[in-house]
């Protein structure tokens, strides 16, 4: 958003356009959002669950492969009890967060990059939008977790199938959420203006068309993000997930798969908190900066 | 337009929806590095068998034929049969799949049912505590994990307190109304938990739509006419405003088809989910395809009953398209 002003200069508006809001802009979402406590909490939370998932050594020691005490209820050696091999939930859950927290950001980084890039030629290039925007209403009228089960079983279990897959069928919603703002951002004098200044379109998208589109993507991160958990939680949930990596999602499967889903609440309670935590804080963040985005918000 | 273009327009849409869904079936099913055979052939047949069954399938053939082979094994309802019960794949599903059309269709029904009371509330309280309330709800039921949500209602509601049973669909040894009865008793949780991951996205839309409705000038004139703010409410601004909230349901019809796999695995229903988490579990690569095919079919044709019921109910959307 804050590219420097080189070349630039004279390709600059008088009257700033959407994107290019510059710190004084930045600095005033920024506090719009600070006012908010739910945003704020939100953001403290996925802040913690960011150093859990990069702490995960230090907090706790890898689940051991079993243990000698089989399904004990939290105590005070064992924070959230153990499961039915007899391995601690606590461990699980933490190193779980790592893989969900790999899976949110590398998941959610891929299906943003096409969801933009699709998007944005759409709106560029309009012979392009009308295949692109039917393909994503195909893609978004499909039942997608089959889908999902169906390519990661073909592909085999492991996380990067599961960020891969997640990603494949996630960007169709990026696109239908930067599409519509970037064809309202086409069709503004100051993009007809760039086109007069230079032929160079990839100069004119990643200049102008980007930037102006950049708060609908940083909300759709957040969003795909959370559906990204869900879905890989999903998979795992199915029998799907990587066998060598601790997910929540691989915490709850096992406690269906060993019959002891319905007798030891600890064992599917922890996990499903933490997933409840990622996705709606998430959700929350999204929100918060939405409404502190919004000048209407910004005086009190 | 004319009413017969507009039915015939959505009949052509949904045909193309179900060819796309083939066609990216087909390339996921040859491009994918595992062996494409897979989805026909057990790795454990003996050479022969196996060999005569890729003959079968064409898929010693070019793609592009192979392509045109696996859309008239389609065209005549042959999806293969399932290696762990040697019986078509059509067959094991459209056993399953009134199971899941239950299923889905009562968590819609009960959606709509408690998400437009609440929408209703949210709307006519705005910005006061109800709206926030409804509000905070419909966020976190929006952040919510399917399997979470029934295993605690399993825990609490069929383990607790036995108000309800832990799984399957109807109970063994019991005929005629008291079968429904159980079937009913079955169906109970599961479908509270489908509905609840729905509801808050229903409710929120209901509210942000109602919110709109309630601005037009038609209320201001009703108003102006003395109509009791009640009436309103539920008469006037409801009915504009259900449309987009009922359409809203339409386009996330694929999101609840993978709710109900999901919910279906947790209390072990009987349905095409519960179906798709065996098939995991033992590889079944013909039935997670069949699964998926029927379940788009199944979307496609009841989005485009629904479209098609619009068309005739509300002039709008004919005129719109």
């Amino acid at each position: 958003m804050t590219a420097p002003l080189t070349t630039t200069e004279l390709t600059t508006p008088l009257v700033e356009p959407a994107g290019q809001r510059g710190d004084r802009a930045s600095r005033a979402t920024w506090r719009a959002f600070r006012r908010q406590p739910l945003g704020i909490a939100s953001l403290a939370i996925l802040t913690i669950l960011v150093l859990v998932s990069v702490l995960a050594p230090i907090l706790s020691a890898y689940p051991a492969s079993y243990g000698t005490d089989v399904l004990r209820p939290p105590s005070a050696t064992h924070w959230f009890g153990t499961d039915a091999l007899g391995r601690d939930v606590f461990a699980e859950v933490i190193w779980g967060t790592q893989q969900s927290v790999l899976v949110a950001v590398a998941a959610s980084a891929i299906a943003i990059m096409i969801g933009t890039l699709v998007a944005v030629a759409g709106a560029y290039v309009p012979r392009l939008d009308t295949f692109v925007s039917v393909v994503v209403d195909l893609t978004l009228s499909l039942p997608v977790l089959p889908l999902m089960i169906l390519v990661a079983a073909l592909a085999g279990p492991s996380t990067w199938t599961i960020i891969l897959v997640v990603a494949a069928f996630s960007w169709p919603e990026v696109t239908r959420l930067v599409r519509s703002q970037a064809l309202a951002v086409v069709k503004l004098p100051y993009i007809d203006a760039a086109r007069l200044m230079t032929r160079n379109h990839i100069w004119i998208v990643g200049r102008h068309i980007i930037p102006a589109v950049t708060p609908v993507i940083v909300v759709s991160v957040v969003v795909t993000a959370s559906r990204a958990v869900l879905s890989a939680a999903g998979l795992a949930f199915l029998g799907l997930g990587d066998p060598t990596t601790w997910s929540w999602g691989r915490i709850l499967f096992e406690a269906q798969q060993s019959g002891a889903m319905v007798s030891a609440w600890w064992l599917t309670l922890f996990p499903s908190l933490a997933i409840l935590a990622l996705v709606l804080s998430a959700t929350l963040l999204s929100i918060g900066y939405n409404d502190a985005r919004n000048p209407r918000n910004h005086e009190r | 337009m004319s009413i017969a273009l507009f039915v015939l327009r959505r009949l052509g849409r949904g045909a193309v929806t179900i060819l796309f869904a083939v066609t990216v079936t087909f390339l996921l099913l040859r491009l994918l590095p595992g062996d494409p055979a897979l989805a026909v052939a057990s790795t454990n047949m003996t050479e022969d068998a196996r060999a005569a069954l890729l003959t079968q399938y064409g898929l010693d053939q070019p793609l592009p034929v192979q392509y045109v082979l696996y859309l008239g094994q389609l065209l005549q309802g042959n999806l293969g049969t399932s290696f762990t019960q040697s019986v078509p794949v059509v067959d094991v599903l459209l056993q399953r799949l009134p199971w899941t059309l239950l299923l889905t269709i009562s968590a819609l029904v009960l959606t709509i049912v408690i998400g437009i009371p609440l929408g209703v509330l949210a709307a006519s309280h705005k910005n006061r505590f109800l709206d926030r309330l409804v509000q905070v709800l419909g966020v976190t039921g929006q952040s919510l994990f399917v399997p979470s949500v029934g295993i605690l209602l399993l825990l609490v509601f069929g383990l607790t307190f036995r108000w309800f049973p832990i799984g399957g669909a109807y109970s063994e040894g019991v005929y005629g109304m008291e079968w429904y009865g159980s079937v009913l008793q079955h169906l109970v949780l599961p479908t509270v938990s489908l509905a609840l991951i729905q509801l808050g996205s229903f409710a929120l839309t209901m509210r942000a739509t109602l919110i709109d409705a309630l601005g037009d000038d038609y209320v201001t004139l009703a108003k102006a006419n003395g109509i009791p703010p009640r009436r309103i409410l539920w008469k006037h601004a409801l009915r504009n405003a259900m449309l987009p909230a009922i359409t809203l349901i339409g386009l996330q019809l694929g999101f609840v088809v993978g709710g109900a796999v999901l919910t279906e695995t947790v209390f072990a229903y009987p349905g095409i989910g519960r179906g798709i988490y065996e098939a995991v579990t033992q590889l079944d690569f013909p039935v997670l395809q069949g699964a998926f095919l029927l379940l788009a079919l199944t979307v496609v044709i009841a989005n485009m009953l629904t479209d098609i019921a619009y068309g005739f109910l509300d002039p709008r959307v004919k005129t719109a398209s």
